[in-house]
């Protein structure tokens, strides 16, 4: 195989030529979004050089400190979007879910790279993308279930007061909404390992073979990629709710939300 | 009998109420313009809310001293919002007995209570063709089927005309009366209270 093409940057250059297709047609269809346009492929640009000297400096002087302050970042980053994008739980319930994510995504990625690759944890080259991948699906895994979750609690209220008049424990009663909110969050990374190969040639995969990996290593990566995201978002969805849903009744079994 | 008293209660420094005794096996109407906490009264009755201040005694212990869920077996509250399963009647009757762990009952003892609760529909009727009414007789006529000691009911007569109303607070009653079950009604309807009420409480009135 042949290493990969180096871009030079006046060939570079020449890619953002395709935006001004773009331009057009919007201009032609009256979309009044060049502004966004620029300002997302300027925003792009400038987040992604600066990843990428970040991801230079570290790999030139590898130090472990550096890839913990990375992953470190990364989990904070994730929890606060799945916090900003779940407005409204309880205090407890942010914990418990914050303490998911992190825990499920840390223990994937240690196992990951530690057991299957092979590799110190604290080697960047592996652990910061691998786990940039495990934490960015256990993000969408959770916010995800966490939004069916509060969502159908609060369409099925009148059925929660029902049963708990009833002298249902609380824990009966709401136990069906976590599994069908872990299900509802489960589904997506499921039904995308039907079409793996075939629609689609995943991304991690792509890269490693553009840059000269052989197609039955990129493979073999990609399978145990996509087993590792399926299991991170079913444990940290699992974890959230299973341990969230308890916040939500005291000990004289009253809802407290 | 006292079957609940309330003493000092406050909740949430929104509702001040006045000590109350409401007697056991009586049918007990509890009164009042909105907002003067009746359905909360009933609430704090079978220990879904706290009160902020105060007590409330049931048979003579502190509510606190029960297991929460067995006293609200034993203190069935029917509340204003009806939940039915999207099921039918027959299935709605099982899905309920199975939340409370019970083997469901068969179809002529639900035929039983849903012709006291005014319901003579076929059990196979699928509630979500039910009229808002013909839920909530059904609603009701599940809850009395679990024969509880105590029932307390939100407005049971809200969405039914005046002739099903007192058919239903009438066989009710007559029910509750010969299975010694004490009943506590919250309604707004005076002419319903005057006709099968014990006893009346009225509340806000006096203290506004």
């Amino acid at each position: 195989m042949n290493d990969i093409i180096q871009l030079n940057l006046a060939q570079f250059a020449l890619i953002y030529l395709l935006l001004i297709v773009v331009l057009a047609i919007m201009k032609k269809c009256k979309i009044n979004q060049t502004r966004l346009l620029l300002v997302a492929s300027l925003r792009m640009t400038v987040q992604l050089v600066l990843a990428g000297l970040i991801l230079t400096y570290m790999f030139e002087n590898p130090h472990p400190v550096f890839t913990v302050a990375y992953i470190v970042l990364m989990t904070g980053f994730a929890i606060h979007m799945v916090l900003r994008r779940n407005r409204g739980l309880n205090l407890r319930f942010q914990l418990i879910a914050g303490m998911s994510l992190a825990a499920s995504g840390i223990a994937v990625v240690c196992f990951f790279i530690m057991a299957v690759v092979g590799v110190s944890i604290f080697n960047p080259q592996y652990t910061i993308p691998i786990s940039g991948m495990i934490l960015g699906n256990a993000l969408t895994g959770v916010s995800l279930g966490l939004k069916a979750f509060t969502e159908s609690i609060a369409a099925h209220r009148p059925r929660i007061d029902a049963l708990i008049n009833m002298g249902v424990t609380p824990h009966k009663i709401l136990r069906p909404f976590v599994n069908s909110a872990l299900e509802t969050a489960l589904l997506p990374t499921l039904n995308s390992m039907l079409g793996m190969g075939i629609i689609s040639l995943p991304g991690m995969m792509t890269g490693q073979i553009l840059s000269g990996t052989l197609p039955m290593t990129a493979i073999f990566y990609q399978i145990a990629i996509i087993i590792a995201i399926s299991t991170v978002s079913c444990l940290a969805v699992f974890c959230s709710l299973f341990f969230g849903y308890r916040t939500l009744y005291n000990e004289r079994c009253q809802i407290v939300g | 009998m006292t079957l609940f008293t309330l003493k000092n209660i406050n909740y949430l420094d929104i509702l001040q109420y006045p000590d109350l005794a409401i007697p056991a096996d009586k049918t007990t109407f509890l009164c009042g313009e909105s907002g003067t906490g009746k359905s909360t009264l009933l609430r704090l009755c079978n220990g879904t809310l706290t009160p902020t201040s105060g007590e409330v005694a049931y048979s003579g212990k502190p509510i606190e001293t029960y297991n929460p869920c067995l006293l609200r077996r034993e203190v069935l509250l029917v509340g204003q919002s009806v939940y039915l399963f999207d099921l039918s009647i027959a299935d709605n009757f099982k899905e309920y007995y199975t939340y409370r762990d019970l083997p469901a009952p068969d179809a002529e003892t639900m035929r039983v209570y849903l012709d006291i609760c005014a319901a003579p529909f076929a059990l196979d009727s699928m509630c979500n063709t039910l009229s808002g009414g013909e839920r909530q007789r059904v609603f009701l006529a599940i809850h009395l089927s679990l024969r509880p000691k105590v029932l307390l009911l939100d407005e049971p007569s809200s969405a039914l005309d005046e002739k099903t109303a007192e058919t239903l607070i009438g066989n009710v009653k007559a029910y509750c009366a010969s299975e010694r079950i004490s009943l506590v009604i919250v309604s707004h309807d005076k002419g319903l209270a005057a006709m099968y009420a014990d006893d009346i409480i009225i509340l806000g009135g006096a203290e506004a």
